[in-house]
């Protein structure tokens, strides 16, 4: 192994290292006498943009497969697809935060947007306990930051301690979880872990790590009871930092996820059906699903603030992604993959959404939709498209994420052992209906506290033209793309 | 190492760990860290780990602890006021904390291969530092150069939350 | 005669300590000392495990100690992060007790 073919084979990941670099001296060049550094800024987004490209044309030119050093570096169509994902969300992040931030340390801003790109793109193409916990680490440093970076908006730094909080406690939990697994299995690569594992009976001990490792897991795709952060996360951080936060973290952590528990785990799975249980992860993760559906859906029904609905919403969306990986097996992994690929990309749209009303009236409540179809008929149109999405109604996106997920659980084990959780999902989805409709009626049918100009649809409007279609096309290219991929 | 060394370091990490956690003020609990790192590093060291001890002591006694302490004096911080106190909060606290004490001790207490002691080292020729080394520079090259990108993460976001904001 | 499960009950413990002391304390500073007790349990039975794996060669297996490595080079750049959002939270609010950060309704 030369240090030529390493280069070669993390080249996404090392160009994306450089835009950083080369994003954090640009946002140092001071540009002639203009008080103001908008042009520095446009500047800086621009390199940005262009170095994700940049990377995005790297991650195509890698081999068809290849795994380094035990398989810290995996490359195989699977995780090519969601590096190319993970680079389109941290994109619209880019743009995100041309339309909400003030223009001040823009540089530095995006080097960490790019930088914790890295991390997910570490994350989702690595198969090793030690990588996956550099990973999951970097993300975690560099969306803390990101949190607490607006210094004007003193709910910034509070959503970032919270935040950090949670996430450095769930990270302690996970490494003590790592190190029994790796206490009894002697290894750190997660196809050896799995050979070792299915020689053994699964002991106390190894179900504790097991259960340790997966406390990390929840936090980071804000799984009930670890979603506590969320809310506070969604609501006080800039708008790009929480839609960064939603999507691309979200999809990385469901990716590593599913990889550690069908992959590292798999000998374990025990069963979740209610006629059988048998210990193991399968129980844990449904109980997790189960638990995030309720209370996801039913706090979600008394928020008045729209960013905190999206984040409870987030919390039951969680439990419904939960259901593919408990079920397992080929069929679950993909609808777990393609749920939460549809959804972040969904949710992104909604935070721009967000971004340009805040913009115009200084405020993320239910209030200050009021009477946006007057003002903007396109982002109410846009804006209504996600929630319906969200909803999961047909013909939209998200209705084909929840079709294939359920059917997903209704056919693992044997009996329909997993009808009860879908029973609940389908509940949840229903109350789930009431409140995104409520967003709709505000939007659509309410009168708008003061008369205000209409809103422009600059940068987001167009981006959010694009994640319209993704919402509304029927995606089965995408679906076709991500089976084909797994192994 | 004998048992009355291992105990000995044991309980000073412990109970120095303890008095962390109880002390009102946020100096002491920052020098009982300190002494409760000394016994860890010292296990490291019965355990065969030197390279590992002495980063230990180097890292947290000499780096981590001046951050606490810099910290601690720059916001000025004094010893806590007793507030009252949250009783069913607190109650809840110590009873997860005991169950997991609890759980912990009955896992490791079922643990087939706890009761066994180590296996005996070869005398070998070449030190810790230098497999470590190898092993750093050789197969673990990649997450090595990605600490450096979570270094640099953590430098930007240090100095940028820190910064005091022109108005 | 010292055995793994005991290098392994007092990393238990000690992991128990700090998790009690992120439960229980107010101050933020206290909280982050016991989140660095958290970490080091973790190291202790990372390196308890690697000179428990001992290799055929006759050395421990010494993947265990680098991945500490790692881990303590995480943890502290988690400290320095961590200090700098005391610092910043600090200079808006004055404060570093938990009970007085409640802008942000549960």
């Amino acid at each position: 192994m030369s240090y030529l073919e390493l280069l070669k084979l993390a080249a996404p990941e090392a160009t994306v290292a450089v835009t950083a670099l080369a994003v954090l001296a640009v946002g140092l060049i001071r540009w002639g006498e203009t008080p103001s550094n908008r042009r520095s800024s446009a500047f800086c987004s621009a390199v940005a943009g262009l170095g994700l490209a940049a990377a995005v044309g790297a991650v195509v030119m890698l081999p068809q497969s290849a795994t380094l050093f035990g398989g810290m570096l995996v490359i195989t169509p699977l995780t090519s697809l969601f590096k190319i994902i993970c680079l389109a969300l941290a994109f619209f992040t880019v743009v995100l935060a041309r339309t909400d931030l003030s223009s001040r340390n823009r540089g530095e801003y995006l080097a960490l947007v790019l930088l914790a790109t890295i991390g997910l793109m570490l994350l989702v193409g690595s198969e090793e306990l030690l990588m996956i916990f550099i990973g999951l680490e970097l993300t975690g440093l560099s969306l803390y930051v990101m949190t607490a970076f607006d210094k004007t908006d003193i709910r910034s730094a509070e959503a970032g301690l919270k935040y950090f909080l949670f996430g450095s406690t769930a990270s302690a939990f996970t490494l003590f979880g790592l190190s029994l697994i790796y206490g009894m299995s002697g290894t750190t690569g997660l196809a050896v872990i799995a050979q070792k594992l299915s020689a053994q009976p699964i002991s106390p001990l190894l179900f504790a790590g097991i259960v340790m490792t997966l406390v990390g897991f929840a936090f980071k795709i804000a799984a009930a009871p670890f979603h506590l952060w969320a809310p506070d996360a969604y609501q006080g951080a800039p708008v790009p930092s929480a839609a960064f936060i939603a999507s691309g973290s979200k999809v990385a952590s469901f990716v590593v996820l599913g990889k550690i528990v069908l992959v590292g785990f798999g000998p374990d799975k025990g069963s979740a059906a209610w006629h059988a249980m048998i210990s193991g992860w399968a129980p844990v993760l449904a109980v997790l699903a189960a638990l995030s559906i309720l209370i996801g859906n039913l706090v979600a029904l008394a928020q008045s603030n729209v960013r905190r609905l999206l984040a409870y919403s987030a919390v039951a969306h969680a439990g419904y992604t939960l259901l593919g990986l408990v079920a397992g097996g080929r069929d679950g992994f993909s609808a777990t993959l393609f749920y939460t690929t549809v959804y972040a990309f969904t949710l992104v749209g909604a935070f721009g959404v967000v971004a340009l009303v805040r913009r115009e009236t200084g405020g993320d409540d239910l209030i200050n939709f009021a009477g946006l179809r007057a003002r903007s008929p396109l982002l109410a149109g846009c804006m209504s498209i996600f929630m319906l999405s969200l909803a999961g109604l047909p013909p939209l996106a998200g209705f084909f994420g929840k079709f294939y997920l359920f059917i997903a659980a209704l056919r693992a084990g044997e009996n329909h052992g997993l009808l009860w959780l879908v029973a609940l999902a389908l509940l949840g989805s229903l109350v789930s209906l009431y409140y995104y409709l409520i967003v709709l009626k505000v939007i659509f049918v309410d009168e708008p506290a003061q008369h205000e100009t209409s809103l422009p649809r600059r940068n987001v409007g167009e981006g959010g033209d694009f994640l319209q279609r993704v919402s509304l096309s029927v995606p089965g290219p995408l679906v076709a793309h991500i089976i084909a991929s797994l192994p | 190492m004998s048992p009355i060394l291992f105990w000995f370091f044991a309980l000073l990490m412990l109970v120095f760990g303890a008095a962390v956690v109880v002390n009102r003020n946020p100096i002491a609990s920052a020098l009982n860290l300190v002494v409760s790192f000394l016994g860890l590093a010292a296990l490291f060291m019965s355990l065969d780990a030197f390279f590992i001890g002495i980063i230990q002591v180097l890292v947290y006694a000499g780096a981590v602890m001046v951050l606490f302490l810099f910290i601690i004096m720059l916001l000025d911080l004094r010893a806590e006021r007793l507030r009252k106190i949250n009783w069913v909060a607190s109650a809840g606290g110590v009873a997860v904390a005991l169950a997991l004490l609890v759980q912990i001790f009955y896992v490791i207490g079922h643990l087939t291969f706890s009761k066994q002691t180590f296996p005996p080292l070869a005398r070998s020729e070449i030190d810790d530092v230098h497999n470590i080394g190898l092993l750093l520079f050789g197969n673990y090259n990649l997450p090595f150069q990605i600490i450096g990108v979570l270094v640099l993460v953590a430098t930007i976001g240090a100095v940028l939350l820190s910064k005091r904001e022109r108005r | 005669m010292v055995t793994l499960g005991h290098y392994l009950i007092v990393s238990g413990i000690l992991f128990a300590i700090g998790f009690a002391g992120v439960m229980l304390r107010r101050s933020l500073i206290i909280i982050f000392m016991s989140l660095e007790l958290m970490l080091n349990a973790a190291n202790l039975s990372l390196v308890a495990f690697s000179r428990f794996h001992v290799q055929p060669s006759g050395v421990p297996d010494y993947n265990a100690q680098v991945f500490v490595f790692f881990i303590i080079t995480v943890g502290a750049a988690e400290v320095a992060v961590g200090l700098a959002i005391i610092v910043a939270l600090f200079r808006a609010r004055q404060t570093t007790h938990v009970e007085d950060i409640n802008t942000l309704k549960f």
